[in-house]
């Protein structure tokens, strides 16, 4: 037996190496600094932007653009299309989600996969898909000799109603599943119709999911640019104005104020939604018995004849780019081909492996930085950790576009020293890790504060530094989380578009937007055929790591959100 | 080397979690917090950790100012509540966990993780990851884990309460061996006064945040200081003296004989329900108080009797009598017998 007796116990003392207060300064400043210069500045910049007026500093810039006839036009089509969508979209898949939840509708899984596959592809392969059915040269007008002008207000409403389906699904369908039998077993005790005991139990129970979902859906929607691009023909919107302002007439200003225009929306949106998530989860307590759906003929009958309209719907969108990216000349020539897969027009294939590598790389610095972020606002206590803590959502205040303008006006300075990084892929990786940083941070923290603090406590009176915590305990607990973190960061770096939009040049070409170029010129077939290699590429990256995680033996990592 | 607490403060916001506590802890002994939840106990064991900040006041183990030194740099060990084992390592990475810490050999590592697996009787149990062994196997565990680096201070935060009531047993003996075989210093925190008499060299009760008592078990339950601690330690019954008489010690009108003087004169009694006798109806003497049955539990080997004093009827007695033959009945006129050294004077 060693010596226990504790004479010399207190010589016996752990290597001390830094101490763990100046670790925890180190690691907050080393979250903090690159937040402040890859969110903050952006954001400062377009709004010093938006008041550098021609005539001087001030509200020149807002003066000129609400005085214009246009701008007015452009806030009531942006508002009226957001609005219709977001109507459409939360009562469908309030249905569609109660289908997969509250009733036994067969084949669940596949329905699910179905409505989530808008998420693996750019947000103008709805407009794609949507052209080549019912366009000028749609397959409906073709072959039946019709007219059906899809352009403008709702083909915009319905391709970005699609678009913005598996979102809406994904909030409703959580607060779905959470339901107290008990409430329905006792409705239905008193003698309650089903139609009544939705109304009573299952409507209120919901009541906020579904506000929060309309938030979500219409910020979405008005912040989105590839899908009026693409099928809104002479319907404009502020999303694609700016586009027109920056790109078309180099006029950053007038961009910076619709910038700051489409962003103030987006914030109160953003804050309604949190406060309304706050209060969803109120409603369930321990004693909560969950429900059991018990089988209906007629109830399932009719769900499942929706539910499959709605998912053969946006299949059909999907599974037209994917058909006519194979046919010689949609929709006059039909015949079998993979020409349109050898890419012989602009950089060939070269932009789709710059996706991959940009995709890539966000997702291997992502997960450090929002990784990083999440344990340092989670684990370390100092004065900067909750400033910090806000600035690390901020992101899902702030539209693609709008950010992406920021980067272009911060990094194009020739005054600022980052400069460098202008034109390069790394700007471009970058923009990609804080565009989607809020997402990310809050799925790690989530799953961090689920590993307990007692592990912490444990590790420190054992003598472990918080490096070595990190190391030994709280980086093996959180892997499949931050693998996850990582399919998410891919995910959203392959199909973004919006984002990238300013930051691409010649020479850093991206897939999602070779499509909208292709588009642009009319080359359909071969723009479908780079929308899916990009699907092809989410799914193939999906398959993989699922796979890792099954043989991890990690089956719970959601991987689509 | 002892533990010196002075006059310790520990405030949350407005909340004073510990109100100047001060306490002497012998080296060698076991000793045990002992309070309802909230009285600060918990926190008390973890500002002496190092795992919360304090106020003010004093804080040493020998010569040591505790306070400057960094919590991971006490070499105190603690056992939690919820088995806090790392569950990505077996029991003996767990084991193996605090040595690395210090930079020991491997192979003097290996050497201490059977050692220390010996001591808790769990020698087959190496590889097995935490979720693969029973609560009270993991808590074993814990206790390994916190001994194997030589700790100065084993730290116990209710290592207990969430075992099965058998299982509890077994390890509350287990725990008090490895302590007195090692001669470690430890401080258990508990809520429970049946583990804290059964293993405690000294228990400290603690009650909104202040010592209402430190003692021995014996100390606490035969000589109470206050009427909390009286009725957290076992049952007592409180007697509230009445005001209006102008003599010391009387209750409804009945004065009672008391040894345990202290010089203020008394407003509370406080008596233990097995020394309390029950004589027949018209018996008088010094010390009897008659009154009524209210209740009868039947208990196996002992019978729990309530029973209200008629000059009195605002209070109720307990009586407890171990294999009596006969038990009066409820509604019965009865006489209560209680020796003058029975009786406790309460604060």
């Amino acid at each position: 037996m060693t010596d226990i007796s504790s004479t010399d116990a207190l010589h016996a003392r752990p290597r001390s190496g830094m101490s763990d207060r100046t670790i925890s300064w180190l690691l907050t400043l080393l979250a903090a600094l690159p937040i402040l210069l890859f969110l903050v500045m952006p954001l400062a910049a377009i709004l010093a932007r938006s008041f550098d007026a021609p005539d001087g500093f001030g509200p020149g810039n807002f003066v000129a653009v609400f005085r214009t006839e246009r701008f007015w036009l452009l806030v009531r089509n942006s508002f009226a299309m957001s609005i219709a969508a977001t109507l459409i979209v939360v009562t469908a898949a309030y249905g569609y989600a109660y289908a997969l939840q509250r009733t036994r509708v067969p084949l669940k899984p596949l329905l699910r996969i179905i409505v989530l596959t808008p998420l693996f592809a750019p947000s103008l392969v709805q407009a794609q898909g949507l052209l080549l059915l019912l366009g000028r040269n749609g397959i409906l007008n073709r072959t039946f000799h019709l007219d059906i002008n899809i352009y403008g207000f709702w083909g915009t409403v319905i391709a970005n109603a699609i678009y913005a389906f598996p979102y809406a699904f994904l909030i409703l369908s959580a607060s779905l599943a959470v339901a107290d039998a008990r409430l329905y077993e006792s409705a239905e005790a008193l003698g309650a119709k089903p139609l009544r005991i939705f109304r009573t139990v299952t409507l209120p129970a919901t009541r906020y999911g579904l506000a929060a979902t309309c938030f979500i859906v219409f910020m979405l929607v008005i912040t989105d640019f590839g899908n009026p691009m693409i099928i809104g023909g002479d319907f404009s919107v502020l999303a694609t104005e700016i586009y027109n302002q920056v790109i078309g007439q180099a006029q950053f200003g007038l961009g910076a104020v619709i910038g700051i225009v489409l962003l103030v929306p987006a914030i109160f949106a953003k804050l309604i939604e949190k406060q309304l998530t706050r209060r969803q989860y109120a409603l369930v307590t321990a004693q909560s018995k969950p429900l059991v759906v018990k089988p209906s003929f007629r109830r399932d009958a009719a769900f499942a004849v929706y539910a499959y309209l709605i998912a053969a719907l946006i299949l059909s969108v999907l599974v037209i780019v994917i058909v006519a990216s194979f046919v010689r000349l949609w929709p006059y020539n039909m015949t079998f081909t993979l020409h349109h897969y050898e890419f012989d027009v602009q950089n060939g294939t070269r932009p789709l492996w710059n996706s991959v590598g940009i995709s890539l790389a966000t997702a291997v610095f992502g997960v450090a930085v929002a990784g990083l972020t999440a344990i340092v606002t989670l684990k370390v206590r100092n004065a900067l950790t909750t400033p910090l803590s806000f600035l690390a959502i901020l992101p899902s205040a702030v539209p693609g576009m709008v950010l992406g303008l920021g980067y272009v006006l911060a990094f194009n300075d020739p005054d600022n020293p980052l400069n460098v990084l202008h034109g390069t892929f790394a700007l471009i990786v970058i923009l990609g890790i804080y565009y989607n940083h809020a997402h990310a941070f809050l799925i790690t923290s989530t799953s961090l504060r689920q590993i307990s603090n007692s592990f912490d406590e444990a590790s420190t009176m054992l003598g472990g530094s918080v490096l070595t915590t990190l190391r030994k305990v709280t980086l093996p607990l959180l892997w499949p989380t931050l693998l996850g973190v990582g399919v998410f960061f891919f995910m959203r770096a392959m199909v973004s578009l919006s984002a990238v939009i300013f930051l691409v040049t010649p020479s850093t070409q991206v897939a999602a937007i070779s499509v909208l170029q292709l588009s642009d010129r009319g080359a359909v077939n071969q723009a479908a055929a780079f929308s899916v290699c990009i699907m092809a590429i989410v799914v193939f990256c999906l398959a993989i790591v699922r796979g890792v995680l099954w043989l991890a033996g990690a089956k719970d990592v959601t991987l689509v959100r | 080397m002892h533990l010196s607490i002075k006059n310790l403060v520990k405030r949350f916001g407005l909340v004073t979690a510990l109100d100047n506590i001060s306490l002497d802890i012998a080296h060698g002994s076991l000793v045990c917090f002992l309070g309802p939840s909230g009285c600060g106990k918990t926190t008390l064991l973890r500002v002496i950790a190092g795992l919360e900040d304090t106020n003010s006041g004093e804080l040493r183990l020998g010569d040591t100012d505790l306070r400057r030194i960094p919590t991971r740099e006490r070499n105190f060990g603690v056992v939690f509540q919820s088995y806090s084992l790392f569950p990505n390592m077996s029991a003996a990475r767990n084991i193996a966990y605090g040595l690395e810490c210090r930079g020991w050999r491997k192979t003097d590592i290996e050497a201490r993780i059977r050692e220390m697996l010996d001591l808790v009787h769990l020698a087959d149990q190496a590889d097995k990851l935490p979720a693969q062994m029973s609560g009270g196997q993991q808590q074993r565990v814990a206790l390994a884990r916190a001994l194997a680096p030589n700790p100065s201070l084993l730290l116990l935060d209710e290592p207990l309460s969430a075992l099965d009531a058998k299982v509890r047993e077994d390890l509350r003996a287990e725990i008090r061996a490895v302590q007195q075989r090692l001669g470690i210093t430890t401080i258990m925190v508990t809520h429970d006064q049946e583990e804290a008499l059964a293993m405690a060299d000294l228990i400290v009760v603690i009650n909104n945040g202040r010592i209402e008592q430190a003692g021995s078990p014996r100390d606490l339950y035969e000589r109470p200081a206050t009427a909390f601690v009286a009725d957290f330690i076992g049952r007592m019954n409180v007697l509230p003296l009445d005001t209006d008489s102008g003599q010391a010690c009387v209750f409804g009108g009945i004065p009672l004989q008391v040894a345990d003087n202290k010089a203020a004169p008394p407003r509370t009694l406080g008596v233990r329900p097995e020394k309390i006798a029950l004589a027949d109806a018209g018996t008088t003497g010094a010390n009897v108080i008659p009154g009524i049955v209210r209740a009868v539990s039947y208990l196996g080997n002992l019978a729990r009797i309530e029973i209200v004093p008629q000059s009195r009827p605002d209070t109720c007695l307990t009586v407890e009598l171990h294999g009596a033959a006969s038990v009066p009945a409820v509604r019965s006129d009865v006489v209560m017998s209680i020796p003058a050294e029975a009786f406790r004077v309460l604060q």
